[in-house]
Formats: C-alpha cells, structure tokens, sequence
C-alpha cells in the first residue's frame, strides 16, 4: 500500500502542501484559483479570448527571404529566412509578462507558415466567402476573425507560393500507389501540410551552456573544415547553424532592448523594476547562461519559441522541466536571490503563455481537434536520475500546483510515475488528477524505460525518456521520432479483406483476398485480414518515408539541430537523420473494433455457426437494417467482446496488435532509423470511421471506431459490460512494451469515486495495481456537474460513463432520472 | 458436487465496504423487508426475472425469448403499440428467457454458481488486493440466508491469502454466526432503529435478534464496522441517535467505525423491472440537501460527542 510509505519528515517545500486537496470534480468551477493576482489576471485573459485573430506578418517576411535568398542551398535559405523574419517581426511585451517571447506574432494570433502549405487557407477563405463553409469566426470551434486585410494577404501569399509549398511537393512526389490509400486506409495529412514538431529538445545542454557554447561549437566546426576533403555540405550546414545561433541571440536582444525601453516609460516603479529585469533577463540569456531561476524560465520558454517560429509542427516539448530547472531553485533559495512564491508564479505565467500559443487548423482538421492551442505542449516531471534513483524535487511539485492554480489546456502533463518516487509525489499527482481536468496524464516510467532498451536506447539514456506529444517516449536531446507520422486505419482495412480488397462501389482498391461470404473457415478470415495488412502497411511505410525525404529537401531545421545531438557533431540536419535516435511512429486506429469484429466472425458463424457467412456479409452491406437479430447478438454479452477480461477476446486482440507490430517495427525508414508501432488514436478515430461501412462488431457504416486501447462502443452500446478493472486487465494482457510509440488509456471517474481520504487512497493504488500488472499510460476524467448534466441531456453521448452508485457501480445513463440528479448533486458534496 | 449459491451481482472494484479495492459478491435472499432498500432485487431467495420493456427489440424481429421457454411464453406482452411487461402464470423460474434475450430485456436476478467459479471471478483481480489493502466482500441480501456457501467462499479466500469483509444484518441465530468469526477480517452490520416496533415496521422484523447478535460480535474481538442508515422521517431524531450511542457504549469492545449513510432515494428502476412498488412510496420526498446534509452532520457530531469514531458517509479509511 502507498500509504505506508509517507514520511512527513521529507515533505517538499513548496508554497502547497504535498497533500493539498483542491477537491474532486471541480473542474470550471472555482474562481481565482492562483493565489497571484496577477496569473488570475491572465487566466481571466487567456479564457474570455475566444476568439483569436491571424497574423501574416511572419509568412510577409518568408516571402521577402524566399525571393531575396533564392539561389541559397535551402538550408541556409531557411536560417536566413527565419533570421529576417525574427530581425523585423514587431515583438510586444504585455503588461502582465514576467517572461518575454512571442512565436512571429502577438499573443492569441496565428502565425502562417506558407512554406509548409497555405493554398488551403485561400481555398477555405473563398468556400467561406461563397456561402460554403462557415465563416472564421462562426466556426464551431478554432473560431477566428480574419479580417479583410488578412484575406488580401493570404491571397497575394498563396498566389506566390503556388507550387513552392511542400503540401504541394509532397502530392507531386508521392506515387498513385501510395496515394490511393491515403485519407483511407491511413490519414497522413498531419506532415502534408506541416512541420514535423514531436521532438524534445536538449533544454539542460542549453541552460547549463547558453547560446555563446553553440556558436563557438559550431564554428570550431567550420575553423576544422578541410576542403577538398571534407563534405561540402556538412560546411553549408554549419554555416547555416551559425546563422540560426545569431538568429536566437537576435531574439532576446530584441526583446531586452524592448524592454529596456518599457521601463524607461514606465512611471509604476514596481513595473519598471520588472521591467528591468525582464530586459537584463533576455540580454544575458541572449549569449550567455542563465544564472538564476527567472533567466533559466525565459531561456527555456524563448528557445521553443524559436522552434515553433523556424516549423510550426506541434507537439514540441518542453522537457523534464523539474530536472533542469530544479538546481535553480536550490541555488536560489540558498542564495536568497528568489522567493518559492516568485518561482511558483513564473511557472504559472509560462503555463498560460503556452496557452496564447495559436495555430489555424483546416475546417475538417476543427471538426475532430481537441482544442485551438498549439497543440502537444508536453512538459513531464517525475521519473528517476540516470543511475535509476529517484529524481522527484521540489519543482516536480511546483509543477503540478502550477496546474491546479491554472487549470487550462497547457501544457500536456505527464507524470513519469516510479516505485522509487515518494508517497509525497503519488499523492500530489492524484490529488491534482482528482481536480478533473483530466491532468496530468501518468506514465508507468519503469515499463516505457524497458520499452526503449528495446530498442535499442542505452540504459542511462533510457532513464531520462521523456513523453513527447501525446504520450510518445524518447530520449531528449538526442531523438527525431515522427511520432505522430501516420495513422493506421486497421478497421478499413479488415473491412477490405472480407470484401476482396474493393471499395463499397466495386473499385478494387487493395489485393483481392475473397469474399466473406465465400470464407469457409476462421483461418480463412485472419489469412486475408493479414494480406490486407501488410499491403496497406507497405504502401503506408512508403508513402511515410517518401513525405520524409521531401520534409528533408525542403524544410531543413538547423535551429533545431543545434540542440539535437548529433547534429551539429555529424554535419548533419536533424531533419535529414542527424539525430542519434531516428524513429518513425505510425499508430494503429481501432484495435478494439477489429478485435470484436473478429471474435463475431469466428463465435457465431464459423464456431456456432448461428448464422452464416452471407449473411453477416449481407447485413454489412444493408448497414444491419433487417437484420435486427443478428445486430442484436453482435452487441450482446452472449458474443465475446474485448475489454471484458476474457481470454477469448483479450487473444483476438492480442493477434492484432502483434499482426500489426510484426509489420511496423524495426523496418528502416528515411533517416537510417527504424519504425516503431503506437497504439493511439487521440480523436482520430472518428474521421477513421467516416470512409468505413457497418462492421461485424455491431458498428453502423461512418460511425466512429474504438478509441486507443480502449473496447468499443458501437451506436453506443457499451461492449465493456465489466468495468474498470476488466479493461486494465484486459489490456495488460497485451505486450505494452512492444508498442514502443505509446498508448494511451482513458478512464473516467466520478467524483464520488475518488473523494475522499479512501478515495485518493484508492485511486492511487488502483494504477499502483495496473503498472504492476504491465499497463504503460492512464489518464483520467473525474466528471464534472457539467459532464454529467450534459450526460443526462445527451444520453447517446456518454454511454460509458461510469458512476460510482452506492453498493455498486453503474454505467450513468442507465440510472433512472431521480438517480442521475442525486449523482449530479453528489459532485458537490465533500465528505 | 461443490457447493452452489444464488448470486445475484458480482461486482469488481468496489471501495466502500471494506479497505481497499475489493470485489464485492452479493448474495440472493433477505428475511428483512427494510423499505428503503435499494436492491429490491435481493430479497427473493430463489432466481427472479427483471424486465426491462424499453430494451426489448421485438417479437418479430427476435422472439428468442418464445422459443426458449418451455411453456412457450414470456414476461413481456407483445401489443401493437410496443412491449410491455406481463405476468407469465404457467413461469417456472427456469429463467431460460433470460438466457435468451440479447438484449437484457429480460434478466435473471441470480445466477447459480459453484464456490470455485466466485473464485474465479476474484483471483482476476489479485494483484489491486495487493496493491491496495483489499480483498473480498460479501453482501446481500443477506448473506446469512446462504450461510453454507457463504462460509465455503470465505474459506476458500482465506485459503488463497485473500482478506475477507462480511456485510449482514446479523438476523441470524448466534451458532451460524459464530462459524463467520475465525473466517472473516472485518464485519460491517447496521442498527436501523432502537425502537423495535419502530424497526419492526420499517423492515419487517424486530430488533432484538440483532442486537443481542451485535453484543456478541463485540466480544469476540473482532473488528467491525457499525453502520446507520438514516432515513429522515424514520430514524434520524436526535432520540434514536442517542439510544444508538449509548447501546454502542455497553459494547465489550467498540467499533472501528461509526458510519452515518444518507438514504439515496434509489433502485426504483429496478422495483419496476420486478414489477413492485417503491415502498417508500412514489411521493415520499427527501429533505433538500443542504438541509439534509446538516442534520447528518448534526447527527454525527452527537455520536462524536460520546467519543465514538463517527463519520458521515462511508468513503473514510478503516484503520484496524
């Protein structure tokens, strides 16, 4: 039990007490939640902004670079362009900041980055214009204003770039073999029209050796160069590395000098002396090493900004932040040089500095988006130190209050949870969880460590993973993993292998594999299910490592590789393979569908033989209209089901993901690394859905398939009848280990579940309970009264929402009207 | 043959009656009749149907449950407006309709299973026990109804090293109860009214057998959790409270835990499904919750008053 570790005498000391409880279900709920004046300010700020505005100033600026740069190889192309456009960005200071640094535009505005696509943006510019989509602004989401001199400018812009973007490159090069399954059978749009993002930079390099170490690497490069017998690429790549180190120098310049000038005009003393300090700040971090707390936050917030302004993919990360920030704090609260309560409130205004991060999203990409933020802001803490011991420090808790005293969207949490970590840190992390905003997300740190030595990565190494994005673990600093790469859509493509590789109007899309109704056995089945599998991850891998040499050629990031070891050592771009860990992350989309609609096919037709194969290939086709019978016994108890614990079903699901690992990981991609498979599917699983037709697990044609690991519900109907603790024991029946790009598993709580002292006591040792048993990530809902109403307005919607009754536990939306008020009532309660 | 009993739920991962994360077996059959009672499901000894009208898909579309029984009926009456719930005369409880049904239209309250098929069930979850402080619980009903079955499982936990909780009414004779002590970790029993007419017409039975029961529970030794429901208009007078501390002072040994539980208005979807009515009545109403939520508070604070480890709800660490 957890609790028998606690010893009080080695309670943190940060400004909260490792056991505060800011309650259970509370999300949206309270007020002022900081206790700084200030953050509350900026949250007020940060939450009224809902609608947020385009900027073309950054995209102006590339256009200028382009034409003036043209005849540059382009990876000097870029540094220059990036470099012109940080020189004559206009830059602001707000009048809250204590940190400084904007991404090439104000604060809740989107930057463009028409070098990686834009003609989109025109197309839906015109669409809206004609009536045809919804305006920016009446977006149902991701809502903008874009104003007419915006509309001018994207037009003029996209006029320019025609055929120089890369979405457009990446179309040209890709081959019709590779195109035909895309948007099908795999959805690559996400490095079509961006930048690759999903890397974690060498923040503790940086901050222990300033910008001034990186120029002088760099250069003893180039003084090291011997022409004639070195490669003359390496020396352009160097050259253009310098660039990008007086391109981030520029940038704090700027922004020191700014606010040098602020204070001068500031009659408010104590802003003026923030002022100054601001300007010192960035002036010394511009070339040197931070020497304090304040320094080290703005360098590192700064220095990601210069990442998103050089690539706009998302999902950079922000690192192990307890691990390098954490010496700050000793040695400052040591020196007396700051207040616990100083640094606790720049951890917050950082936080909310990430959430006035913007970037705009294509329409369909809304209509499935989890939020108008940048996106994948990861920031861990937690874990253990190289030799294995434990790493947790005062930080690691700062963090997680910063959470509970913002309560938005940023940064992404993760909780690197160990044996080794304190009784102290396991219950600052759920008594954050029990908040409900479903952070921080908690890794099991122990099995994505031993993930990672399967690959490959050395031990030491291995310990300092961090999650990157979502939940990918790699090693900071030294990785290049396309996380994000690719999204496999296994349920299209089983629906393929019962259809003789043809689409629903006869197209013959994929290797003809039979019939279902032609099937005479079980085997038969899985034999084209595993043809179709591997035709379409060929095609997949394919078309991954075509996109990725086109990203190489044209957008070459050597900011970036300055601080991606080896880079900057081997001469060569990180987006090129100059990273010592090159990996490529495609996901499996809808493990739990496939898994039912295997164990229907093999219990009821080819084992009872109820009913035959005709007629599930026929109810298929007729989307299960007239055959309600046979709709009814794929959604009932009677056919095995994934999620359940049951051995049947967890074996199906188990020969699934094994099929697809088999077939992802370890095959070479274009960096000289290797592929590793991932089990997530964040929202995608709905659009995964669309291009499906009704499946033999019960689900209707264009319905969503299962999400992650999760089982499946389809219109609905839960398959998971057993609840929580089946589906962690189903899931960690399968390898976790092995899906070396990460998984992820939701679980949603009510509040009633998880208040209380047993409740926290509970909560924590039901994932102590789960790691043990091998499961690799959780995240959690503790509901809402506003969930929960809206489950009571919108039954459909919520039909796996567990709720914690009295004597038992039941799924909400079967409970009678009276019941689901109490329960509704209940969240406020605190016994 | 191994021993069979009437279970009625199985349920994984429960946390309020006992420490821990525990899986909680509810066992058929009570011979209270406490009005408030939110399993009305439990209380028939024998194997029940549970209809759920809405659920049904049709008899032309299904009739699964036609075909299934042997006499050819249902308890669902087929009309031209929709499904509704009948009463089938020639029903031999053989619940074969409910094996039937796909759709949990119609389903069996109890299922019958042999001790080591239970075990089955809770060796799954071995390893949250473990990491938790948990175990196994036995509920009703009331568990003393199968008190044969129900002393075969608890052995056999033991057996596995799994720690035991048993919640019973204790409406029992002392010699069965006694064969529960050596093979249970902790009892949670409840006092619904000192006033035994009072008692007697809220849950049909007298108090005596159960006090006297509880007394007895007490000087063993044994660890054990006291439980008040409290129902307003039925027992939460400050009188009754009283009473109930000073019966709970006399005791040889005291409880670990004095838990207070608020009635929850529940289970009326299931004393529907039986085709009962709510016995509290259709109209009896709560007091609002604030109001309600004070005089629980109220209520605890006069059992803290005489030192007891008094508690409103029962989400609170037990510490043995």
């Amino acid at each position: 039990m957890i609790s028998e570790r606690v010893q009080k005498s080695n309670a943190p000391q940060a400004i909260e007490p490792f056991d505060k409880t800011w309650g259970t279900g509370v999300s949206g709920l309270d007020e002022n939640i900081s206790p700084f004046p200030r953050v509350n300010r900026l949250l007020e700020r940060t939450k009224s902004t809902t609608v947020s505005t385009v900027d073309t100033q950054r995209a102006k600026l590339m256009k200028e670079a382009y034409e003036k740069y043209a005849a540059q190889p382009q990876v000097k192309k870029i540094a220059l362009a990036i470099n012109h456009v940080v020189k004559n960005v206009d830059i602001h200071i707000d009048e809250d900041d204590l940190i400084a640094g904007e991404i090439a535009a104000p604060y809740w505005a989107a930057p463009l980055y028409p070098e990686f696509s834009i003609q989109w943006l025109k197309e839906e510019i015109d669409l809206a214009e004609a009536g045809e989509l919804p305006e920016f602004h009446e977006r149902h989401n991701d809502k903008y204003f874009v104003t007419e001199e915006n509309r001018k400018d994207i037009r003029e812009l996209a006029a320019w770039w025609d055929g120089k973007s890369q979405d457009q490159m990446i179309r040209a090069e890709l081959s019709d073999e590779e195109k035909k399954g895309s948007g099908i059978c795999y959805m690559n749009d996400l490095y079509t029209y961006n930048g690759i993002g999903h890397v974690c930079m060498d923040y503790a390099g940086l901050i222990q050796n300033g910008y001034g170490y990186y120029r002088k690497k760099v250069q003893a490069k180039l003084d090291a160069f011997r022409y004639g017998h070195d490669d003359d690429r390496k020396r352009i790549f160097w050259e253009a590395q310098l660039i990008a180190v007086d391109t981030a120098s520029t940038y704090f310049r700027r922004y020191g000098e700014l606010a040098a000038k602020l204070a001068e005009e500031c009659s408010d003393e104590v802003r003026k002396a923030e002022l100054l300090r601001i300007s010192f700040n960035c002036l010394n971090v511009s070339e040197k090493a931070p020497r304090d707390f304040w320094e080290a936050i703005q360098l590192w917030q700064g220095a990601t900004n210069l990442i998103l302004i050089e690539s706009n993919g998302h999902s950079v990360t922000y690192g192990r932040f307890d691990q390098f920030m954490g010496p700050f704090y000793k040695n400052d609260i040591a020196n007396g040089t700051l207040t616990r309560e100083q640094m606790q409130e720049l951890i917050e205004l950082s936080f909310i500095k990430m959430d006035t991060l913007r970037k705009i999203r294509n329409y369909p990409e809304t209509a499935i988006a989890s939020g108008i933020g940048w996106g994948g802001t990861a920031l861990n803490v937690g874990g253990v130190d190289a030799e294995g011991n434990d790493a947790v420090n005062e930080v690691s808790f700062m963090v997680l209050d910063a959470h509970a005293h913002t309560r938005i969207t940023n940064p992404w949490m993760g909780v690197k949870l160990s044996e080794k970590n304190p009784k102290e840190f396991w219950i600052k992390t759920f008594n954050v969880c029990r908040i409900g905003t479903g952070e921080p997300k908690v890794y099991n740190d122990d099995m994505y460590f031993e993930s990672l030595v399967n690959y490959g990565v050395p031990v030491e190494m291995a310990r300092g993973w961090v999650g990157v994005g979502c939940v990918e673990p790699e090693v900071p600093g030294y990785t290049y993993g396309w996380h994000d790469a690719d999204y496999y859509n296994g349920t299209k493509v089983f629906e393929l292998a019962i259809n003789d590789g043809k689409l629903a109007d006869g197209t013959q899309l994929g290797p003809q594999t039979g019939f279902l109704k032609d099937m005479k056995s079980f085997d038969e089945v899985k034999a084209a299910f595993e043809t179709q599998m591997e035709y379409w991850t060929d095609r997949m891998i394919s078309t991954i490592n075509t996109m990725d040499r086109v990203h190489q050629r044209n957008h070459p990031l050597p900011y970036l590789s300055l601080f991606i070891n080896d880079c900057t050592e081997s001469g060569v771009d990180v987006s090129a393979g100059g990273a010592r860990f090159n990996f490529t992350g495609p996901q499996l989309v809808g493990l739990g569908t496939i898994a039912d609609c295997l164990c229907a096919i093999k219990q009821l037709i080819f084992e009872e033989r109820l009913f035959t194969p005709e007629e599930m290939q026929q109810a298929l086709a007729d989307n299960w209209e007239g055959h309600d019978l046979l709709h009814a016994y794929v959604n009932s108890d009677r056919v095995h089901h994934y999620g359940n614990d049951d051995d049947y079903a967890d074996e199906i699901a188990k020969y699934v993901l094994e099929t697809y690992c088999r077939m992802i990981e370890h095959r070479p991609n274009a960096r000289g690394g290797e592929f590793r498979p991932g089990v997530y599917s964040t929202s995608i699983n709905v659009p995964c859905g669309y291009p499906v037709g009704a499946t033999p697990d019960g689900r209707c044609a264009g319905e969503p398939v299962s999400d992650c690991l999760g089982p499946c519900h389809p219109q609905g109907i839960s398959h998971d009848v057993k609840g929580p603790l089946a589906i962690a024991n189903s899931l960690s029946k399968l390898n976790q280990s092995r899906i070396a790009n990460g998984v992820i598993l939701n679980w949603k709580f009510t509040p009633e579940t998880v208040s209380g002292e047993a409740g926290l006591e509970n909560f924590m040792n039901l994932f102590h309970g789960y790691f043990a048993k091998g499961g690799l990530q959780s995240q959690f809902n503790v509901v809402s009264r506003d969930v929960l109403e809206s489950a009571k307005a919108k039954p459909k919607d919520y039909r796996d929402l567990m709720v914690r009754v009295a004597g038992y536990s039941a799924y909400f939306t079967e409970l009678s009207p009276d019941l689901q008020n109490d329960l509704i009532g209940r969240t406020e309660l605190s016994f | 043959m191994s021993t069979t009993g009437i279970v009625f739920n199985i349920q994984h991962m429960t946390v309020h009656d006992g420490p821990g994360i525990r899986t909680e077996v509810f066992l058929k059959g009570c011979p209270m009749r406490c009005r408030w009672c939110s399993n009305p499901e439990s209380l028939d000894p024998k194997r029940e149907l549970g209809i759920y009208p809405s659920k049904c898909i049709g008899k032309d579309k299904c009739g699964l449950c036609l075909k299934a029984c042997p006499k050819g009926g249902s308890p669902l009456i087929f009309t031209e407006d929709g499904v509704i719930i009948g009463s089938n005369e020639q029903c031999l409880r053989c619940m074969s309709c409910a094996s039937a049904c796909l759709t949990h239209a119609i389903k069996a309250w109890g299922d019958v299973m042999t001790v080591e098929q239970v075990m089955k069930e809770i060796m799954d979850d071995r390893v949250y026990y473990e990491s938790s402080g948990g175990g196994m619980t036995l509920n009703g009903g009331e568990v003393m109804v199968q008190w044969e079955f129900a002393l075969e499982l608890l052995a056999a936990c033991k057996k596995e090293g799994i720690s035991t909780c048993v919640e019973s009414a204790l409406l029992c004779s002392r010699e069965i109860l006694e064969k529960f002590i050596p093979l249970t970790d902790i009892f949670y029993t409840d006092i619904k009214n000192m006033d035994s007419a009072a008692h007697s017409y809220w849950s049909g039975a007298g108090n005596e057998q159960i006090l006297d029961n509880i007394r007895y529970l007490s000087s063993t030794g044994i660890s054990f959790v006291l439980r008040i429901p409290v129902v307003p208009q039925v027992n939460n007078t400050e009188e009754n409270i009283r009473k109930t501390a000073e019966f709970i002072l006399e005791l040889e040994n005291p409880p670990v835990q004095v838990q207070l539980l608020p009635y929850k208005k529940m289970g009326t979807e299931k004393y529907a499904s039986l085709g009962r009515p709510y016995p509290m009545g259709e109209d009896y109403n709560m007091l609002p919750r604030q109001e309600w939520e004070a005089n629980l508070k109220e209520l605890a604070d006069i059992m803290r008053g005489y030192g007891l480890p008094a508690v409103e709800g029962s989400n609170h660490i037990i510490r043995r």
